[in-house]
């Protein structure tokens, strides 16, 4: 659903859900996924239905994901760093057991 | 424990932000800034220095107006002003102890976790006003501006079949940028009501006293138009169809329906303040009724009820970027002769020529206010199981059962079915709601009041508040 | 100014004042529930839900058996008013712990419980105290941090949704055509020849009988009708965290799991006033002692924190009181409001419109706070 303009910049590598992607630096974790094709980044906690990022300015917390094993990531507003393990968020992140 | 204290701490280095540290630091005052985003510019100039150096073919697309910003921004970095960035807050006592943790919701060493403001200025601008409707949470369905953000921050355009839907100058301009950026839109479907178009005529003649603005209006309809971009107005209803994303478009006009395929659908419905903060800080708000949105309570110079806070930009009214600017001096000019760095005379005649430049930008709002007007059929979903509250899941049925066992604030709502209570902190769902109410009980919204915004601003772990300990 | 009638107005719509007012409509209609209703955080709006004996009653035995007779009543109350109001209550119980910190606070726990054992009329005793590994078996889901000594524990404690508690009152109340007068402030109270005249900015009622169940307002208007209730504001903090999947299936007084998967801790104890605002020190020292016993919850986000004030009597036990002077006026006030709304609904009408009243209920007469 979205295109890049130029591939010009500095890339990182990161992981989403066991894939590994090269992606730009100077962006959120958000926008490198959604580059990369990426919409759903997690399911809702009440009715289990798939969510993805909605407002990209940190407002709506929809983008929730499950970075580097810390759950309840904001993706748009985490700038993409090497080597990110990245996960789909399932419900509420949190599993205390 | 002495914390570090600074004499102005102003949260947003968006244009009005940013006016403001410059007046401020003219003058000497020690001034720290603290934004989310990676560097200044705010909503308007998002990633405007990257975007500068790393991709200059698309820095000179984005017209006149960004050159003369990257001029401000660069004043901004000179001025002295100490500027933390990726900060996000998360409380703000009464006695203007700001506590913040980066995007990852942690501290880190980089900066104190906490400091204390003398005058603390809110300048942290607007955000798009939510526009619930059948199948918005599915991946697909974007805010318009979230296409802004990724077009300006990763130089990533929509693709495949996209549709706009909703009304507002800003989606006009979003199509356009696209447009310009080789999108192939597949339709624009204006939800703007007719009632407020008739309405807003008499308030022209004023508005026509800076007609740049409706210059810029009318060229961008006009634009839109001579791409061949089918344009549908007086849309009733839009539904998003799919099932684990966005599959379709449905949307009615009068007895006709029609569907399209749909890889992104924007929606836009205006913007409207960020009122979080203030609201955090007690500051008095007030019913704008023309746009139907709170605003905080201030004086021409951008001062609340609350002693020692001010306010600068879309925080407040929502009037554009260069009322930002404006207001972000103004207010600035203020607290230096609350402070005593200036007199009053000195600020008087310092900020004569900022008012009379504000009135006339401000001069168009009421005309655009009013055609720009949300109509109730968009405030107040048609269908019933419409999910309001994005978070906790909760549809306009279950407010209107709650509404009718009594529940007549946003607060009661929100304690019987926990409406506003997910990590947004109903920022989503918190005007919906009160339309929502005041729909189902008659009565007037300004009468209903808002969410009680308490801390956390944002979620953080009990684990990072434990090391305050 | 408006007028009207009812044969009992009942003066707070708190859980108190509630509880008593959905009591009493169940035997005579013509009540009236009025309540200033502001936007603040009363006790009964930010409290923290539980149906909560373990403890309680110290120095007066008759309180301890009172709490538990509530929560015996509780099961039933719960599903009369759950069906009658179409509310859900969440209401479980689920036996409560106390779970103490370090091998000192284990003894104290103990000795505590002794004493109470000593004190109660058949030398019985509801708790027991649990080992840490008795205590672990108990919580298959959730690893104890490292200084946890062990728990007292007792069967009886629970806990409900304290918010749809009071809507679920307000909404039962009125289903049975009781009359509930929100936005009316009462500044004044009279006896006159045929009872009482009730007076707010807008309105006079004219009742029978007055029960004054205002919270922390309870001791000026009980002065109107010559009674003297002394209550004092307690701030205590709350915090509430995201949803998640239930690992906690048990009542605590510091740490609860509610039906919806989220975290409930608290709640501070604090003599600051009239004062409704949040510390983030008081906070993060509740977070604190929440990670010392489950350290999962490290990770847990925080989503709300509020602060609301206790109405506590000068010895922190309920006041049942008619006044001498003026019959027919009453004022009822409690902490644990939420635990006691069984009772408050189920016995107090008939002492209130008959004048039965329960064994031994002179106990909580308020003249026991009276200076010789
Ligand atoms: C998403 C969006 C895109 C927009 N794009 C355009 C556009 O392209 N052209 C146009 O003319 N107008 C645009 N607008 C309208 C815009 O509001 C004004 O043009 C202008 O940016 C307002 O300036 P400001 O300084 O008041 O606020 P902003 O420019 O919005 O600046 C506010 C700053 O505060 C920061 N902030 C917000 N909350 C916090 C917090 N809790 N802690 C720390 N920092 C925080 C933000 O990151 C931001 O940098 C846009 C509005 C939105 C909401
Ligand atoms: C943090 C905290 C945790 C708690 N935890 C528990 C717990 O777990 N279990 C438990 O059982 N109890 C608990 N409690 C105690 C319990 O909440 C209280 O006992 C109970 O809510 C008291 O109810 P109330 O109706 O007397 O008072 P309030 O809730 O204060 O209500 C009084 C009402 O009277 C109204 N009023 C006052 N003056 C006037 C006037 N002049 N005219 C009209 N109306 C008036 C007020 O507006 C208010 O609505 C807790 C309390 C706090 C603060
Ligand atoms: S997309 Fe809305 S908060 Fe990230």
């Amino acid at each position: 659903m979205f295109r890049k303009l130029s591939e010009d910049r500095i890339k990182v590598r990161i992981s989403f859900e066991g894939e590994e992607f090269f992606v730009d630096t100077d962006q959120s974790v958000a926008s490198a996924l959604l580059a990369e094709g990426h919409q759903v980044f997690r399911s809702s906690v009440i009715n289990n239905q798939p969510r993805g990022a909605f407002c990209m300015m940190g407002v709506c917390f929809d983008c929730l994901l499950e970075i580097n094993g810390r759950p309840n990531q904001q993706a748009c507003m985490v700038p993409v760093k090497e080597n990110m393990v990245i996960k789909r968020q399932i419900s509420s992140g949190n599993n205390p057991s | 424990m002495t914390l570090p204290a600074f004499d102005y701490v102003i949260l947003g280095a968006g244009p009005a932000g940013m006016a403001a540290a410059l007046t401020a630091r003219e003058h000497g005052v020690k001034v720290l800034v603290l934004d989310e985003q990676s560097q200044p510019g705010g909503q308007i100039y998002r990633n405007i220095e990257t975007l500068k150096t790393t991709r200059p073919q698309e820095f000179q697309k984005l017209g006149q107006e960004y050159q003369s910003a990257s001029q401000l921004v660069e004043n901004f970095r000179q001025c002295g002003v100490e500027h933390w960035f990726e900060r996000s807050i998360w409380q703000i006592s009464k006695d203007l102890s700001i506590y913040h943790v980066n995007p990852e919701g942690e501290h880190d060493s980089s900066v104190p976790s906490l400091v204390q403001a003398k005058h603390l200025l809110i300048a942290v601008g607007a955000m798009e006003r939510p526009m619930p409707l059948p199948g918005w949470t599915l991946p697909g369905v974007m805010a318009c501006t979230a296409a802004d953000v990724l077009y300006k921050t990763s130089g990533l355009v929509p693709e495949g079949k996209v549709v706009l839907a909703g009304s507002g100058p800003l989606m006009l301009l979003i199509a356009c940028r696209m447009l310009d950026a080789g999108v192939r839109i597949s339709a624009i479907l204006d939800t703007g009501n007719k009632t407020s178009t008739l309405e807003s005529l008499p308030l022209l003649p004023k508005a026509l006293r800076t007609p740049s603005y409706l210059f810029k209006g009318a060229s961008m309809i006009w634009k839109l138009r001579k791409a061949g971009i089918k344009m549908v107005s007086g849309v009733q209803t839009v539904e998003a169809l799919g099932t684990q994303k966005l599959e379709q478009v449905r949307f009615r006009k009068g007895s006709m329906t029609e569907t399209l395929g749909a890889d992104l659908l924007l929606l836009h419905h205006g913007v409207v303040p960020n009122v979080q903060i203030t609201r955090l800080l007690g500051c008095e708000h007030q019913w704008y009724e023309q746009q139907r949105y709170w605003e905080p309570k201030v004086d021409e110079w951008g001062n609340t009820s609350v002693k020692g806070v001010s306010i600068a930009g879309d925080c407040g009214r929502v009037a554009g970027s260069k009322v930002a600017e404006l207001s972000g001096h103004l207010a600035a000019f203020d607290m230096l002769y609350q402070m005593k760095v200036i007199t009053q005379k000195d600020r008087d005649q310092k900020s004569k020529h900022l008012f009379e430049q504000r009135n006339s930008h401000l001069a168009v709002r009421p005309f655009l206010d009013k055609l720009f007007q949300p109509s109730k059929n968009w405030l107040v979903p048609q269908d019933d199981s419409t999910l309001v509250c994005r978070c906790e899941e909760v549809t306009v049925r279950q407010i209107r059962d709650a509404v009718k066992k009594g529940a007549l604030s946003p607060d009661r709502v929100k304690s019987l079915i926990r409406c506003g209570m997910g990590p947004c902190q109903g920022r989503v769902c918190g005007l919906n709601v009160t339309e929502i109410i005041a729909d189902e009980s008659g009565l007037p919204p300004e009468t209903l009041g808002y969410f009680k915004i308490r801390p956390p601003l944002r979620p953080i772990t009990l684990g990072l508040l434990a090391q305050l300990h | 100014m408006k007028r009207e009638e009812a044969e009992v107005a009942v003066v707070g719509g708190g859980v108190i004042g509630a509880s008593l007012a959905y009591g009493i409509v169940n035997r005579n209609p013509s009540v009236l529930l009025i309540d200033k209703e502001n936007m603040e955080l009363t006790a009964s709006r930010g409290n923290f839900g539980l149906v909560w004996v373990q403890g309680k009653g110290f120095g007066m035995p008759h309180y301890a058996d009172w709490s538990i007779e509530a929560t015996e009543h509780w099961p039933e109350f719960a599903s009369r008013l759950e069906e009658e109001s179409g509310i859900s209550l969440d209401y479980e119980k689920t036996g409560g712990l106390e779970i103490c910190l370090g091998a000192q606070e284990f003894e104290e726990r103990k000795n505590f419980l002794g004493q109470m054992q000593e004190q109660s009329k058949d030398g019985t005793n509801p708790c027991e105290m649990l080992s840490r590994s008795d205590l672990q078996s108990k919580l298959p889901d959730i690893v104890l941090g490292d200084e946890v000594s062990g728990a007292s524990y007792c069967p009886h404690d629970g806990f409900v949704n304290p918010l749809a508690l009071l809507k679920a009152l307000h909404w039962g109340f009125q289903q049975k055509n009781g009359k509930y007068r929100h936005g009316h402030s009462v500044l004044n109270i009279q006896k006159n020849g045929c009872g009482f005249c009730i007076e707010t900015d807008s309105c006079l009622f004219q009742v029978n009988k007055v029960v004054i169940a205002s919270g922390l307002g309870t001791t000026k208007l009980s002065k109107m009708v010559s009674m003297h209730v002394p209550v004092r504001p307690e701030r205590g903090q709350v915090l509430v965290t995201e949803r998640t999947k239930r690992v906690f299936p048990f009542a605590t007084g510091r740490l609860r799991q509610n039906a919806d998967g989220s975290f409930m801790l608290g709640a501070s104890n604090e003599d600051v006033g009239y004062n409704l605002e949040t510390s983030p020190e008081v906070l993060s020292s509740i977070a604190s002692h929440a990670i010392r016993i489950f350290p999962v919850l490290n990770n847990l986000q925080l989503i709300r924190s509020w602060a609301s004030l206790r109405v506590l009597t000068p010895d922190q036990k309920p006041v049942y009181v008619e006044s001498e002077e003026c019959p027919g006026a009453f004022a009822v006030t409690s902490h644990s409001g939420v635990t006691l709304a069984s009772l408050h609904s189920n016995h107090l009408p008939d002492w209130i419109l008959d004048g039965k009243k329960p064994l031994d209920f002179d106990v909580f007469h308020s003249r026991r706070f009276d200076v010789p």
